[in-house]
């Protein structure tokens, strides 16, 4: 083990476990602030650190330390206390542990070695998905079950059904991709997604399976219990669900253990999907053959983007009523100097990257930055996706909702199956 | 002659509704025009700035009570426990006493509302025969630290001025 | 040498599951020992660099069929007081395990006796997934698809006895 061997490691431990416990506060900053404008709101946007906002981030700030300092109640008719304890921790470790084999850049080659930029190095790939996924549940059935309490009994039993049928239609659509991409490999599915059909169009899941994926996104929406699914916490019905008798730090384990669900189920559909962590017309190699272009063309478009930015925080970061002094101005002139030395650094990079460093290893470590980019913008706009389905249909009723898996999903699965094998059996 | 007869269009019938996958695109798309132009443009909100920017308020809102005064400034109220008798919630406690300016027989020596208990109903104000009780201050926010605080008392009652003038009250309707 | 102290880890969280599974009387705690058991299996196939059995231990039996019988007991939402009491639980068991003493030996000693007891793996890919797959639809085709016969019989049996209770009513 080189001293490359283990930083690398590092690197793709660190990205695995900390990306989505991250995104946990975009995405909740995202569900909050994308909701309110859907709906014609503001969203929170007081919270502040000296008069900065971020945009709202500080809410998130704020609400962690509140639930932190909450107490932590575990009500005295629990009878099973270790399996009210665990079932949170179940539900956050297996959705951050799911995310572990989705790759967020491409095999990275650095000397004669070959790195797979994912946290569990294996080719397991969706097969392990599934199964950590499938985990889920027991988080889910332990927190209804120990609550010993109707509400909860009922939230776990809706979830547990919900997640147990929609697991088939995922796994079939799942199988009919397989078809395709003829692997179980995450990594090389993606590498599958950088070729072009007929030489123009990304080969992407999306085109290649245009029923499957609508029929993962489906199941996708359903296993992260979220509405259109989210019958498991029905408020006008039974309140909270399966977590109405969690409070304090326990809930905060709940409620960050759905979004990094939602992360790890917005990655895999990305990367199932989507094309990964594939920029669409250059794939790795395109990318490496063409680095020192791509990054001029880089140097030229990042301050293009930072003017719009930078624009864009000028017109929308001022309060709206009559304010003297308006102290939101001189945080836009704080956030404005900020985009512009973000965007000195990187030009002083690329530079840098230009004159001593192009051709050779800089390379391969520049491709696979650009990647984990376009991955981490793929699975935001994919987040978006949630909490823009979210704020857009109303719940369904529980007796639709199985209709749905079982009449309609499973059928279409099985006939997707049938049809994309014909096709491939005809192709090859 | 013929009826008038209304025909009730009814909607989801047809095979693209049932399919529900393209209502459900137009849905995203109408949710999705609402986020952008708010994302590009926040100053189109339906929102008030709420702290910094007051809610209007008319002059028929119930807000917290205030006690009137002729123009000599010598209060209307006549303790005729019209006020207290009506009230539902009790809130109010009147002690009169000996009136000595010479307009009519009582005073108020004590004129407490219990702002935790009232109800913002309004019915002292339908109740009293002087006009000496009104709610249009305009305080629509009640807030203390702790209950005593919460307790109004005749001077705080009289000190409070009206948040409108007698004519646009008068056409308020009370 | 690592790979022994996980092969010892592993069956020692396999037997401790076992036992658990026999020896808990609430049913909720027996599946969760159960699931324990399942998942340190699923450990020593992967420690047996089989992959894809691996996957399947996990998806399958520590997935699926244990969440279905989680489910089922949640369902039924047993109390202390509805479980049986059981005497003489113990005289039973420690009765149980001098009868089935003898066989475990004698299994022992069989699989001592195997000739390739001693042997290694070192194909290239043993238990891979694309491996299996090949050696499984190559080689083994027909019992395979008969397997798959036999699920699908069982399914339609299932379905039709589940029509049936409706027919009744």
């Amino acid at each position: 083990m080189t001293l490359q061997d283990i930083l690398l490691i590092i690197i793709r431990v660190a990205i695995g476990a900390f990306v989505p416990l991250c995104f946990v506060a975009v995405s909740v900053w995202m569900e909050r602030r994308g909701a309110s404008f859907i709906q014609d709101r503001s969203g929170p946007n007081r919270a502040n650190i000296l008069g900065f906002r971020a945009g709202g981030l500080i809410q998130n700030l704020a609400d962690a330390v509140k639930l932190f300092f909450k107490e932590d109640v575990i009500p005295a008719h629990i009878k099973h206390k270790f399996y009210f304890v665990l079932a949170p921790i179940i539900v956050c470790v297996t959705a951050l542990v799911s995310f572990a084999v989705v790759p967020f850049a491409d095999t990275l080659v650095l000397g004669d070695k070959e790195y797979l930029m994912q946290a569990i190095p294996t080719d397991l790939g969706i097969l392990w998905f599934l199964a950590i996924a499938s985990f889920a549940v027991y988080g889910i059935i332990l927190a209804g079950w120990s609550s010993h309490n109707k509400y909860g009994m009922l939230g776990g039993l809706r979830s547990a059904a919900q997640v147990i049928s929609y697991e088939i239609p995922m796994g079939l659509a799942i199988i009919s991709l397989l078809v395709v991409y003829g692997t179980v490999s995450l990594n090389e599915m993606a590498q599958f997604q950088g070729q072009l059909l007929f030489g123009f169009i990304p080969m992407w899941g999306v085109i290649l399976q245009p029923i499957g994926v609508v029929i993962f996104m489906v199941a996708a929406f359903a296993e992260a219990n979220r509405t259109p699914f989210d019958l498991a916490e029905g408020e006008s019905e039974i309140v909270a669900g399966y977590h109405v008798e969690y409070s304090g730090l326990k809930f905060t384990i709940f409620f960050m253990g759905e979004y990094v669900a939602m992360f790890a189920s917005s990655a895999i559909i990305v990367t199932l999907y989507f094309g990964g962590y594939q920029i669409p017309w250059f794939n790795t190699a395109t990318l490496l053959k063409y680095a020192v272009p791509v990054t001029l063309l880089l140097m030229i478009a990042t301050p293009i983007i930072a003017k719009f930015v930078a624009a864009w925080i000028r017109k929308n970061n001022v309060s709206h009523y009559e304010r003297e002094n308006d102290p939101r101005v001189r945080e836009a002139n704080v956030y404005i100097k900020i985009v512009w030395g973000a965007v000195i650094l990187l030009e002083a990079i690329f530079f840098l990257y230009l004159v001593f460093a192009s051709g050779g290893a800089a390379d391969n470590i520049l491709v696979a930055c650009l990647q984990i980019c376009t991955f981490l913008a793929k699975t935001t706009f994919m987040l978006f996706v949630y909490v823009w389905v979210r704020w857009t249909l109303p719940r369904f009723r529980y007796d639709q909702l199985q209709k749905l898996g079982w009449n309609v999903l499973l059928p279409l699965s099985l006939l997707n199956i049938f049809v994309t094998s014909a096709i491939v059996v005809a192709l090859s | 002659m013929s009826i008038k007869v209304k025909t009730i269009v009814r909607y989801g019938r047809s095979w693209q509704e049932r399919l529900y996958l393209i209502e459900v695109f137009k849905g995203m798309a109408c949710t999705f025009r609402h986020f952008i132009t708010n994302f590009l443009d926040n100053s189109k909100l339906y929102v008030r700035h709420y702290p910094e920017v007051k809610p209007e308020i008319t002059p028929r809102w119930r807000g917290r009570h205030r006690l009137t005064t002729h123009e000599d400034g010598t209060i209307k109220c006549v303790a005729c426990y019209m006020c207290q008798t009506n009230c539902p919630a009790q809130c109010i406690q009147i002690e009169a006493g000996e009136r000595t300016d010479g307009r009519t027989e009582k005073v108020p020596l004590k004129f407490d509302i219990d702002l935790l208990e009232c109800i913002y109903c309004g019915y002292c104000v339908e109740a009293c025969p002087m006009d000496a009780i009104r709610m249009d201050t305009g305080i629509f926010s009640v807030t203390a630290t702790n209950r005593e605080e919460m307790k109004m008392t005749i001077d705080q009652l009289r000190s409070t001025p009206g948040a409108f003038s007698e004519e646009e009250y008068k056409k308020g309707g009370a | 040498m690592f790979a022994d102290g996980l092969f010892i880890l592993f069956t020692v969280i396999a037997v401790t599951g076992a036992a658990g599974l026999v020896l808990f009387k609430h049913p909720m705690n027996g599946a969760m020992s159960f699931i324990v058991t399942l998942i340190a299996m699923a450990g020593l196939y992967a420690l047996l660099s089989a992959k894809l059995i691996f996957a399947i231990q996990l998806i399958v039996y520590a997935g699926a069929i244990m969440s279905l019988i989680l489910f089922i007991i949640m369902f039924l939402n047993i109390q202390e007081e509805d479980l049986p009491v059981e005497e003489g639980r113990f005289k039973y068991l420690i009765g149980g395990a001098i009868i089935v003493a003898p066989i475990g030996l004698f299994l022992t000693r069989v699989i001592k006796s195997f000739p390739g007891a001693e042997k290694t793996i070192t194909v290239e890919g043993f238990g891979g997934i694309k491996e299996v797959g090949l050696i499984l639809f190559r080689e083994w085709l027909l019992p395979f698809e008969i397997v798959s016969i036999l699920l699908l019989v069982s399914l339609v049996g299932a379905v039709v006895l589940a029509g049936k209770r409706r027919m009744v009513k």
